[in-house]
């Protein structure tokens, strides 16, 4: 599944300093996608140091926002959210700078 | 503004706040010479007798055994008593004709305030058995235990058990005898136990916050403890909180918005109440009395307590976390919130009692206890009892349209309570209402002291108000 | 009608939710303040407009006032700076609105966020002052932790900024100056100064204006604005801002009071604003010792003591004394648990981290 993934508000440093990922993700036949899915993707295959900055237990830090398709993920669902092609992933931290 | 916007506070926080941390002071309080602080770290000799060793090496003092790493045992447990009765006397907390209730939870703090009213009263029946006038006469002591198996069921077996040995640990206490007395929390409602259950049951059934639940609970807990006192003729209820408690208690509050009544929570003293409480324990970390009950053996019963959940749960990792870091937080944490202003109510009221006045008057060291406010405050949440600030009293506009009692009564609580108790729907609150126990109801009704005349009077403006639009 | 649709449709759960403000678009975000859940045009309506209320109501600027807008190229900053520059021109301020940042000579960090504070310069049309610690003071951070190593560097940087920030207002001779501080920081410093035991500062923290007797008084416009809000609200607008943490305090942003605050707003998301109601709420005696104000004898500026922090760390940069004025070392300091009792006590120049949000 064709993905695009975003990181901003210092996210970016995690994963070699590239903001914008266009990602193929694998998922089993049949199966749907969901952002608990993806986020285990990422970190496997995206987040190259400090893990903890990203997740905390089995979903984002708190502090980290995530917005499917620019629609905050809480109106989704949040982990349970279910992707579909060519969707759009945003990953913001608000926890940088000021 | 790189940094200046806090989020760059812990790095380098965490190198200075040793630098911050002031020596505790409660040492000067209880006789120890506070200069003795800094020195004697690198061997194990307690500090005060310099002689015994150390109950744990000084490395392990900021891991979690507060004076523990300082003190050896005989001066660990008197440095602790110490604690507990500068605690009393300085705030006049147990008078000779008392008759005082200790709330037993069965867990550690509530076992050595038992204990240390034990000890406290036994002293006393001992100097009145030798004095001639007998003229101090020795304060009495009951114990209480809230059984609130009707909303955390446990196995019945292992909860009449430890209720067995709760027995015992009492029982087993030196003379005088001190009654034990057990009751359900269901009791606040009737003499009927299994219908207050169920009433209990469905009120917290209607409280969908996970955090208004268990306060509310605590509450009710409250209701039933000064219902024990009442009846059975105690003046004085104490309560085994400690230092690390009280400091969970400060940061909850405060994140409960319920800044404005913290102050009347966390003194020694609490005479909002009809049976005052106090708080003797105030000064004793956690850690110290589990070591205490520990070096004692003085028996616990920990089956019976829950951890806490939802915002108290978090408040209480996060402090733990800042404890463990640097373990005069809890400490320094207390601190702060004591230098709030307390209220009027906030010391033992003056008896008529020309006997135990004088009494406590030659006890009772000249303290600290300056309320600034001379008038007491207008009213208090008829829920949780904290005193109502009065920008918080709700504008008439917001219950234009529900003036019945349970509209009124929501109205009346306080923004936390509001928030997190009170439900929103008017018919959940029209049923909610229905479920409460009687205190509360009439607490509500009276004991707002006016606050209900003044809502009415809000509403009865805003109705004029609104015929004279209507015209 | 379905004009948010031109957003791809989606079969998500939940998804396609209206706004419950306009009933029309497709919601974009649930508001932590009142969890409401709105589409973007009516959350830049409802974020604004709250704003603009909160600077009426508190009387924030008066007409014709000259207002310096601190700027770092962060998030905070960044937004303060659009928004305050849309809402003067629609509200009719009359305000006089300039950009003013530090260059605390940070290779590496600070020279790439003043490159965002020059474009925010042209794209909003404001003036931009940038006063450097080089010049101010003869020293760059990046000097300072050469010779003092990565150890109280947040202390200097802390001190120097606050002044550089007064001095660049003073400069640009502005009557106030405005800070992005959000509802998340406020909280955060309420928590912090009932952990360290600052009751003097605890009771002017939440204040939404302070300073009102020094030369130059700083307000909050977001005081009351979620940090959620600001990032959400930035990445609708694809505002461009700076978001690298600081080369010498990396990781600080893992503090344990962030966290708990973060952690609580996902449970309860008015904790943050409790929080701050109950920084306001506080009873806290009036007599409570604030530090008399004087002016430091060395440069002039406002100081409880002979010489001002700065002028007092400078001093000890210039004499190959870095610990002077810092934490312990004795001598110009205090001790401050005495300091605390007097009545009238004097505030040392004891440590205060970088992080103080400067209140």
């Amino acid at each position: 599944m064709q993905l695009t993934l975003e990181f901003g508000g210092g996210l970016e440093l995690l994963c070699d300093s590239v903001k914008v990922h266009n990602v193929n993700v694998d998922q089993g036949a049949g199966e749907k996608l969901t952002m608990k899915n993806l986020l285990a993707w990422v970190c496997t295959n995206l987040i190259k140091e400090r893990p903890e900055m990203f997740m905390k237990e089995d979903t984002v830090r708190p502090g980290v926002l995530v917005l499917v398709n620019d629609c905050d993920w809480e109106l989704s669902g949040q982990l349970d959210t279910t992707l579909e092609e060519k969707d759009s992933v945003v990953f913001i931290s608000t926890l940088h700078g000021g | 503004m790189a940094c200046s916007t806090g989020t760059c506070q812990s790095g380098c926080y965490k190198d200075n706040n040793e630098e911050e941390e002031q020596v505790p002071k409660r040492e000067a309080a209880n006789g120890v010479t506070p200069n003795g602080n800094d020195i004697d770290h690198h061997h194990n000799l307690c500090l005060k007798c310099k002689v015994n060793e150390t109950i744990a090496p000084p490395s392990a003092a900021g891991g979690g055994v507060g004076d523990g790493g300082r003190f050896c045992a005989d001066c660990f447990r008197g440095n602790l008593f110490g604690k507990f009765r500068f605690a009393v006397t300085a705030n006049a907390m147990i008078s000779p004709s008392d008759k005082v209730l200790v709330a037993f939870s069965g867990g550690p703090s509530s076992r050595v305030a038992l204990q240390f009213v034990h000890e406290m009263q036994h002293k006393a029946q001992k100097n009145f058995d030798a004095s001639r006038d007998r003229s101090l006469p020795v304060f009495g002591v009951g114990v209480a235990f809230i059984d609130e198996n009707a909303i955390y069921p446990a196995c019945s077996r292992e909860f009449d058990q430890s209720i067995e040995e709760m027995k015992l640990i009492v029982s087993n206490l030196a003379p005088p005898r001190k009654e034990f007395h057990v009751a359900p929390i269901g009791s606040i409602y009737s003499s009927d136990f299994s219908d207050g259950r169920d009433r209990l049951k469905e009120l917290l059934n209607a409280v969908s916050d996970v955090t208004g639940k268990e306060d509310l609970l605590l509450h009710l807990r409250m209701l039933s403890l000064q219902k024990i006192a009442l009846e059975n003729g105690y003046t004085k209820l104490v309560l085994g909180s400690c230092t690390s408690r009280i400091a969970c208690h400060v940061i909850a509050a405060t994140v409960k918005g319920q800044g404005y009544s913290l102050a009347a929570d966390i003194q020694y003293v609490d005479a909002r109440w009809e049976i005052p409480i106090v708080l003797p324990l105030r000064d004793c970390l956690t850690q110290e009395l589990n070591m205490l009950c520990c070096l004692d053996r003085l028996e616990t019963v920990e089956a019976i307590n829950r951890p806490c959940s939802g915002i108290n749960g978090l408040v209480s990792s996060f402090v733990k976390l800042l404890q463990e870091e640097n373990p005069s937080r809890e400490c320094t944490i207390v601190r702060t919130a004591g230098k709030l202003t307390p209220f009027h109510f906030n010391r033992i009221p003056e008896t008529d009692d020309g006997n135990a006045h004088l009494a406590s008057q030659r006890r009772q060291k000249k303290f600290n206890l300056k309320p600034n406010e001379s008038l007491p405050p207008e009213s208090f949440c008829p829920i949780c009892h904290s005193p109502l600030n009065n920008c918080d009293l709700p504008s008439f506009s917001s219950f234009e349209d529900d003036q019945t009692s349970a509209g009124i009564f929501g109205a009346s609580c306080c923004p936390s309570c509001r928030f997190q108790i009170v439900p929103k729907e008017p018919s959940s609150m029209v049923q909610f209402y229905s479920l409460l126990p009687q205190p509360i109801i009439s607490r509500a009704k009276d004991g707002g002291c006016g606050n209900q005349r003044w809502l009415r009077e809000q509403i009865q403006d805003c109705l004029l108000s609104d015929n004279e639009d209507g015209t | 009608m379905q004009e948010a649709d031109v957003v791809k449709p989606k079969k998500n759960i939940g998804a396609g939710r209206q706004c419950t403000i306009c009933n029309q678009r497709r919601a974009a975000l649930k508001r932590p303040k009142t969890l409401e859940q709105i589409c973007r045009e009516c959350f830049y309506v409802v974020f604004e407009e709250e704003i603009h209320r909160v600077i009426v109501d508190n009387q924030l600027f008066k007409p014709g006032e000259r207002i310096a807008i601190g700027a770092s190229g962060g998030k905070d900053s960044t937004v303060l700076a659009y928004v305050l520059s849309e809402l003067n021109r629609r509200h009719n301020y009359e305000l006089d609105l300039f950009l003013l940042s530090v260059d605390e000579g940070i290779t590496g960090y600070r020279d790439d966020s003043l490159e965002t504070v020059k474009r925010n310069e042209i794209q909003y049309g404001l003036p931009l002052k940038v006063v450097s610690y080089k010049e101010l003071y003869g020293w760059t951070m990046d000097e300072i932790v050469k010779m003092i190593g990565l150890k109280n560097n947040c202390t200097f940087c802390g001190v120097f900024r606050r002044q550089a920030l007064d001095r660049g207002a003073a400069l640009l001779k502005v009557d106030k100056l405005a800070t992005g501080h959000n509802a998340d920081d406020i909280a955060e410093t309420v928590l912090l100064n009932i952990l360290r035991g600052d009751i003097a500062r605890l009771s002017r923290c939440t204040s939404i204006t302070t300073g009102e007797d020094g030369p130059i008084p700083r307000c909050k416009p977001f005081k009351y604005t979620y940090e959620k809000e600001i990032v959400m609200y930035a990445y609708f607008k694809r505002l461009d801002y700076f978001s690298t943490e600081c080369i010498y305090s990396p990781n600080a942003y893992r503090g344990f009071a962030r966290e708990f605050i973060k952690d609580l707003e996902r449970i309860r998301p008015s904790a943050i604003l409790d929080i701050i109601k109950s920084g306001e709420d506080f009873r806290i005696s009036t007599s409570t010792k604030m530090p008399e104000q004087g002016t430091c004898e060395r440069c002039g500026y406002i100081s409880s003591q002979k010489w001002c922090k700065a002028c007092i760390l400078l001093e000890g940069l210039n004499r190959g004394l870095p610990k002077l004025g810092i934490g312990r070392s004795r001598g110009i300091t205090t001790d401050r648990s005495n300091d605390m009792k007097q009545s009238n006590g004097i505030k040392n120049i004891q440590s205060k981290q970088c992080g103080t949000l400067d209140f």
